[in-house]
């Protein structure tokens, strides 16, 4: 299909090329050239898109209490996927996903996100970073004296955007966590799961390439939990890659996702399609 | 444009803030209202002791070089010549001993003297103006030397004066800028107290607010808004109430202390709101911006 695209691109180059200046021609040919770059990129890498969005190299962490979250972790995150972080309480996902929002810095080790090195990024910089990631936590963070829709707008109006495209963001993204219709309604008179909707609209509402959602279904009931994991499926399959640290067995063990294991600060495992706890291992049975 | 929207956001915020605890933010404004009061009485009293002081300053720079009888007119000459030339003197005038006795005898003061006056007691004098009041004692001293100065009473100032005021003016002075700091510093404290409860009370807005990409600035301006906001307003409120009472204070007191010549100014009104405006609006974003800079971090 692309090959065959490309042949009839370049024939209608070739015919149109008569008509066109001299500089027009270097122009197109500067372009071709590296579109064919991308092509033999793409035939050369075994993986569809596996340019890595995040990538850990040796990255260790020890808070100042002396405790030691992170072990060496090396982590290779594809565009456009989906990972869970799964691991029991203190295993260090909270932490992985702190460094990975740039709230905690690696004591040892790189960590680089869509070709940026956080561990090296001024504070300048920081805002500029989280506006390119979308994040969702358990506990929601909804401004509860502010609407839906005045919640979904903050973080557009934070980053300065003019309110006519702030109104046509935030309809679009209210309207794809389904809740148009309820854009004048308070957080207080929202169920959890419709809260965490909001919270979700709010992360994607600027566009990212990345969400990372700490415990997203911790404070919901199954079957919430399971409208908002068909929600995050739809964000991954639009093309956004979505990490997604989560307590949740049932949801890991249908989706047969990747799954990255953290113990005691380690990875343990890391399956392409794997399951809330290897079946082979009982320790992590008990640790659940 | 971005710049302006952003401006509105925290122009909206700071207010919204600022009526959300209005507790807190009336106590603040009250607070800096009696302290910029004070700085205002401070200004209006060292002002006034000001124009008091240049009424005074004007007269005691004069200083008169009395020359003994029998001075050569031409040696009275060259030393005239020779204090018109020195950086310090404003001007010199000869005043021979006929013009001394008519302005003697002009003075209605003098009127009972004048009668027993025979012939001229009067010396011939040089009348000196300087131009700084320090000035006094060097001419003095310079005048002390010259052979042509009358020994027996050689010049004449109101050197002991002179100098007790500008001491009282140094120390005034002091104890001005002294009071000021320390205003300074508590409206301060007060102002950073309050924008740290309204800190307190967004805390969790701020948290959202750096998750999504505000950038530190953008978190901070509402609270330096609002800071500017409660100096401001204090400063108004504190300007009205002087303004009002300062024409039946300065005429209740002119009544009773005749001898200082304290006046109604009212061209100082337009400086002093200036000091009084300028000086709220910048305590409040001092204030608010050390209160929020160890809490709003990235």
């Amino acid at each position: 299909m692309l090959r065959l695209g490309l042949r009839l691109d370049r024939r209608l180059e070739l015919l149109g090329a008569l008509s066109y200046t001299a500089r027009d021609l270097a122009r197109r040919a500067r372009k071709r050239h590296a579109s064919l770059q991308k092509t033999q990129l793409m035939v050369l890498t075994p993986d569809f898109a596996t340019r890595p969005v995040i990538s850990f190299q040796h990255v260790w962490k020890r808070y100042e209490t002396g405790t030691e979250a992170l072990r060496d972790i090396n982590l290779v995150v594809p565009d456009g996927d989906f990972m869970f972080l799964v691991g029991p309480s203190g295993a260090g996902k909270s932490t992985m996903v702190r460094l990975l929002i740039r709230e905690e810095k690696p004591t040892k080790g790189k960590i680089f996100v869509d070709g940026v090195e956080l561990g090296r990024m001024k504070r300048r910089q920081l805002p500029f970073y989280r506006r390119r990631i979308g994040l969702v936590f358990q506990d929601f963070k909804l401004l509860p004296n502010l609407t839906v829709y005045e919640n979904v707008a903050f973080a557009l109006r934070v980053h300065g955007e003019p309110d006519a495209l702030i109104k046509t963001r935030v309809a679009e993204a209210v309207d794809t966590v389904g809740l148009a219709g309820k854009e004048q309604t308070y957080p207080a008179n929202l169920s959890g799961g419709e809260q965490q909707r909001v919270a979700i609209a709010r992360a994607l509402v600027h566009a990212p390439k990345m969400i990372i959602a700490d415990e997203p279904t911790g404070n919901l009931d199954p079957a919430t939990a399971w409208e908002i994991m068909q929600l995050f499926l739809r964000i991954n399959a639009r093309g956004a890659t979505v990490v997604m640290a989560t307590h949740n067995r049932e949801i890991v063990d249908l989706l047969r996702r990747r799954v990255v294991a953290i113990d005691a600060g380690q990875i343990a495992r890391d399956d392409r399609s794997g399951r809330y706890h290897d079946d082979a291992s009982k320790s992590q049975v008990r640790a659940r | 444009m971005m710049m302006l929207r952003n401006l509105k956001f925290a122009l909206d915020s700071a207010w919204q803030s600022f009526w959300r605890n209005l507790a807190v933010s009336l106590a603040a404004v009250v607070s800096i209202t009696l302290i910029l009061i004070l700085a205002g009485i401070n200004l209006l009293v060292g002002h006034a002791f000001s124009q008091v002081l240049d009424g005074f300053r004007a007269k005691v720079s004069e200083m008169s070089i009395n020359i003994a009888d029998d001075t050569p007119l031409s040696t009275v000459y060259s030393f005239r010549d020779k204090l018109a030339g020195d950086p310090r003197v404003v001007s010199v005038k000869f005043v021979t001993k006929d013009e001394a006795l008519a302005q003697f005898l002009a003075d209605p003061n003098n009127a009972e003297l004048t009668q027993q006056i025979v012939g001229n007691p009067l010396d011939a004098k040089l009348q000196v103006r300087v131009r700084n009041l320090s000035d006094v004692t060097a001419i003095d001293t310079m005048a002390q030397q010259w052979p042509g100065v009358d020994p027996t009473d050689p010049t004449n100032y109101q050197g002991d004066f002179v100098t007790r005021m500008l001491q009282l003016s140094q120390w005034l002075g002091i104890a001005g800028v002294a009071l000021m700091s320390m205003l300074v510093i508590v409206s301060v404290v007060i102002v950073m107290n309050t924008i740290r409860t309204a800190v307190y009370h967004r805390r969790k807005e701020i948290e959202v607010m750096k998750l999504v990409g505000a950038t530190e600035w953008f978190v901070r301006g509402p609270f330096v808004i609002e800071g500017v906001m409660t100096g401001l307003i204090a400063a108004a409120i504190a300007l009205s109430l002087l303004v009002i009472s300062y024409p039946p204070v300065v005429s209740r007191f002119s009544a009773d202390i005749t001898f200082i010549p304290l006046s109604y100014d009212p061209s100082f009104i337009s400086s002093l709101a200036r000091d009084l405006l300028l000086g709220g609006a910048m305590l409040g974003a001092l204030g608010s911006y050390i209160g929020v800079r160890r809490y709003v971090r990235l």
